[in-house]
């Protein structure tokens, strides 16, 4: 007998809703962690009186409690729903267009799918067919992502799916820029609507139309939503049901190596040996580390196997983030901030926000998130906690030299600070507390190549759409951004998904033990 | 299944647009690469800045004062890692059996990473300095953690007119932050006010004066609490009237604050009562509360003599007194628990509490679900009845 049915490695939104997912679900399972916390990217840190919250933006995907959406459901199965409490917000985000030719451009959608039309209409009026045109396609195209197509495909039923899916079927694999230039002939309007672009992290030309119209529709529709405590209070209440089921984990425990057996026709994971040299039995390995981890180093076999050299092909390093984590001895309103989400560009052409992307030079599009617009708790009575950042990528910071590194994040810092404070003046006078994190951080902190925060690209082609599941180790999983979509709810949701398979096949393979 | 043409049969072929996705991944595939590259290369980046542990060697002991000695490491295993001057690393030490550890600030000059150097003043009653001071010599090896620690000169928002007030053993973060500015011939006014309890017993006594009389953006000021008969300095603490007859208006000023607990906490009241916002005090932590029991909301019924049990879930017990932290009795019965800044602000050494209570100090720097579930930073915890956690 093994020492546990499932191994996960890696307590990341992936890693803990697998394993809470697994051992609630009767599979003995290990949890292993090698940073001291459970959440990876879903953490906290403390400095002084403020508890900074490290990643989490907002929150999809819940939906009301009169209107509950997935992942209300989710996190009831997960046992967190009663662990955990929710804050909505009131806006999706605010967005300011100062690209000095233009007339400056200040746009605030609130968390309203009618209010969304009505904002947009007053400031472009111009365009007022086609906005209802465009949401009314955002919102028919989401829900027949939900419904319409995983069912044609299950059935592989093509007549199904054209006749129950038509916008997707002419939509559905478009890119986000050609859908904006077929309906608007603003360009204001455009970038207004293809802000959300930076949480996928390529620019309209290289994302599916269908991201952005789910996400502008979920966020619309069923809110954004803050979590009491942070993201850093859901991975914890993830562990305790966890813990609550009975399942085991062990922090500062890396893992070195995924071992596999290869007595059978192809390599079988069989467990893993730990950085202390522990080996430890399993019969199913599922590792919430990137995938390029997985394959490239865990993985015991001699050479990675050809199908994954050939899925990596394919596939980039996504983009990091630049964050500066930023507790304010100022409340949001001695500040000017109004809600929890502002985007700032200094430009409308998002080519250009990505290009910047891959450089040192001062970014051109920024977000400031300010957490205690909405929910107080997050910081103490007459301050403020804010992340202010930008998307970045890794490599412009793998080259620099060690000792030339805080001087430089140091530097980039101040070019963001300097472009926030002349919308929010008085900001850098109103540092109590800060840290900045680079792309490097991200990588030490994630263990991922070039610090990627969101996976691979998430261009169209990264979809599972085009990919089959991995088949050349058996009983291994990837769980997370890597092996499917980055963000919260796509990470949240991939670990239930995982387990359930390797629920079944456990099952399976006791009734057979069980039969001889 | 052959995995060249995957999904041919596939009915997304109708959805627009899918096809030539189909063929762009495929091209792609003739392109990019396999990701070999990155083989080894997270994990070097990483230990390049911030290496899990650092091998390290005694290559020289200098005698500072009666009580006090600078050690100088060097590395056994690749270049030391760049640290900012304030910071600290936690050293791990084998004293008659017992794996502990304690943080020491390192004291030289990050401008040069040959070596670090750490300044240990003996501490009464310490365990830890006692058998340093007594019984390390050249040729000793460590394991230590890398650099860590919050308390530095931030650019982005300290500003340019620090103010550091030292008490004893503060004077070696001091020392770094000084020759750092000095070395790198930064922009910045540094006035150091260190206080000490004897003539005698001065860290960097010398080296502090010579650079203040080399450079005018460095001003020293010594402050002798127990002075000898004759001795004709600034004597008595660091209170809020000596501080404003040294400095004038503290606006605009960063105060920097290093030394013994006691020492931290007066220094702190002073600058309140002189209106210095938060922003502007940066305080070093040091260690657990020595006197866990004279703190707010200790409760009444338990004394620090008491004694209780430990339970370790899934490995075994042990009796520990009341008083002493809960790393420090995990260590001495043989259960290892990741730490370094040993203080309550790392969050390492976390542990989980399944029964019974501990008392979390105001030094324990706990996250809000910390406490809903059972969490507490170890280094600072007592345990103030049976207990049994979880780590």
């Amino acid at each position: 007998m093994t020492d546990y049915d499932a191994i996960v490695i890696g307590a990341g939104n992936g890693g803990l809703t697998a394993a809470t997912a697994l051992q609630r679900g009767g599979a003995r399972t290990l949890l292993l962690e090698r940073h001291n916390i459970p959440g990876g990217c879903a953490t906290s840190f403390v400095r002084g009186e403020f508890e900074f919250e490290v990643a989490l933006h907002q929150l999809s995907g819940l939906g009301t409690e009169k209107k509950p959406f997935i992942m209300r459901k989710i996190f009831a199965d997960l046992g967190v729903m009663d662990k955990v409490e929710f804050i909505e917000e009131g806006e999706l985000y605010r967005i300011l267009v100062n690209d000095g030719v233009n007339p400056k451009l200040d746009v605030t959608l609130p968390a309203s799918w009618s209010g969304i039309h009505k904002v947009l209409k007053e400031h472009f009026p111009a365009q007022s067919d086609s906005i209802d045109k465009f949401l009314k396609l955002c919102a028919d195209i989401s829900l027949e992502s939900f419904m319409g197509v995983p069912r044609a495909r299950k059935q592989k039923d093509e007549a199904l799916l054209k006749s129950s899916c038509p916008n997707y079927i002419k939509y559905g694999q478009q890119d986000l820029k050609s859908v904006l230039d077929e309906f608007f002939d603003d360009e204001q309007i455009k970038t207004v609507l293809a802000a959300y672009w930076c949480y996928v992290g390529l620019p309209p030309s290289q994302i599916n139309f269908i991201d952005l119209a789910v996400m502008l529709y979920c966020y619309g529709a069923f809110k954004p939503w803050h979590i009491v405590g942070g993201s850093q209070a859901l991975s914890s209440a993830l562990l305790e049901s966890f813990l609550e089921a009975g399942g085991e984990v062990r922090f500062n425990c890396s893992v070195d190596k995924i071992l596999t057996s290869d007595s059978l026709d192809k390599p079988t994971a069989v467990g893993v040996r730990t950085e202390f040299g522990e080996e430890i039995s399993s019969e199913w390995v599922i590792s919430n580390a990137s995938s390029v981890l997985t394959y490239g180093e865990l993985l015991d076999t001699p050479t990675m196997p050809k199908e994954i050299q050939q899925d990596f092909k394919s596939r980039e390093i996504g983009t990091s983030a630049f964050c500066l984590y930023i507790g304010l001895d100022r409340t949001p309103e001695e500040l000017g901030i109004k809600n929890a989400s502002t985007f700032m560009c200094n430009t409308m052409d998002e080519e250009l926000m990505h290009d910047k992307m891959s450089t040192m030079d001062a970014p051109v599009a920024t977000m400031l998130t300010c957490y205690n617009v909405d929910d107080p708790s997050f910081a103490p009575p007459g301050k403020s906690q804010v992340s202010l950042l930008c998307l970045q990528y890794g490599e412009v910071w793998d080259s620099m030299a060690p000792e030339d590194y805080a001087q430089a994040k140091y530097k980039f810092a101040d070019v963001l600070i300097d472009q926030a404070e002349k919308i929010f003046p008085g900001l850098r006078d109103s540092i109590e507390e800060i840290e900045v994190a680079t792309p490097l951080t991200m990588m030490r902190y994630l263990n991922t190549p070039g610090g990627a925060i969101y996976g691979f690209r998430q261009n169209a082609q990264d979809s599972i759409l085009y990919r089959k599941p991995y088949r050349s180790v058996d009983n291994l999983q990837v769980v997370g951004s890597w092996n499917g979509v980055g963000g919260f709810q796509p990470t949240y949701m991939a670990g239930p998904a995982i387990a359930r398979i390797v629920l079944k096949t456990l099952k399976a393979k006791k009734e057979e033990v069980a039969h001889v | 299944m052959s995995n060249t043409s995957p999904q041919s049969d596939d009915i997304l072929n109708s959805v627009t647009g899918f096809q030539e996705g189909m063929a762009r991944k495929q091209q792609r595939e003739e392109t990019g690469t396999d990701k070999s590259e990155f083989k080894g290369k997270v994990a070097n980046d990483i230990a390049k800045l911030h290496p899990k542990r650092l091998q390290l060697e005694v290559s020289q002991v200098i005698e500072d004062t009666a009580s006090t000695k600078t050690y100088r490491l060097i590395s056994t295993a690749g270049p030391l890692p760049p640290f900012q001057a304030g910071q600290y690393i936690n050293l791990f030490v084998n004293i008659d059996g017992v794996e502990t550890a304690r943080p020491y600030a390192i004291s030289s000059c990050p401008t040069q990473r040959d070596y670090y150097d750490l300044t240990v003043k003996l501490v009464d009653g310490g365990f830890v300095t006692r058998y340093l001071l007594d019984e390390v010599l050249a040729g000793q090896q460590f394991t230590a953690t890398s650099p860590m620690g919050t308390f530095y000169h931030n650019p982005i928002f300290h500003g340019e007119d620090l103010v550091f007030l030292a008490g004893g053993s503060g004077g070696a973060p001091a020392r770094s932050m000084i020759e750092s500015v000095l070395n790198r011939g930064l922009n910045i006014n540094f006035h150091l006010i260190y206080g000490n309890s004897y003539e005698s017993d001065v860290i960097f006594k010398d080296l502090f004066r010579d650079l203040a009389q080399k450079h005018d953006n460095f001003t020293l000021t010594e402050v002798i609490s127990r002075p000898t008969e004759g001795y004709e300095g600034l004597s008595g603490h660091l209170n809020a009237d000596l501080i404003t007859s040294l400095i004038g208006s503290a606006e605009g000023k960063t105060f920097y604050i290093c030394g013994p607990t006691p020492f931290n906490e007066f220094c702190e009241a002073q600058l309140k009562t002189l209106g210095v916002k938060n922003k502007r005090i940066r305080i070093e932590c040091n260690g657990p509360p020595k006197k866990p029991s004279c703190l707010e909301n200790w409760p009444e019924v338990v004394s620090e003599e008491d004694e209780v049990t430990v339970k370790v879930q899934g490995k075994g017990e042990f009796k520990a007194k009341v008083g002493e932290p809960l790393l420090n009795s995990l260590e001495r019965n043989g259960y290892f628990v990741e730490n370094a800044c040993r203080s309550g602000e790392c969050s390492l050494c976390r542990v989980k509490v399944i029964e019974g209570e501990v008392f979390n100090p105001p030094e324990a720097l706990l996250r809000k679900s910390d406490e809903q579930f059972g969490w507490v930073h170890s280094c600072v915890a007592f345990p103030t009845t049976d207990i049994e956690i979880l780590y």
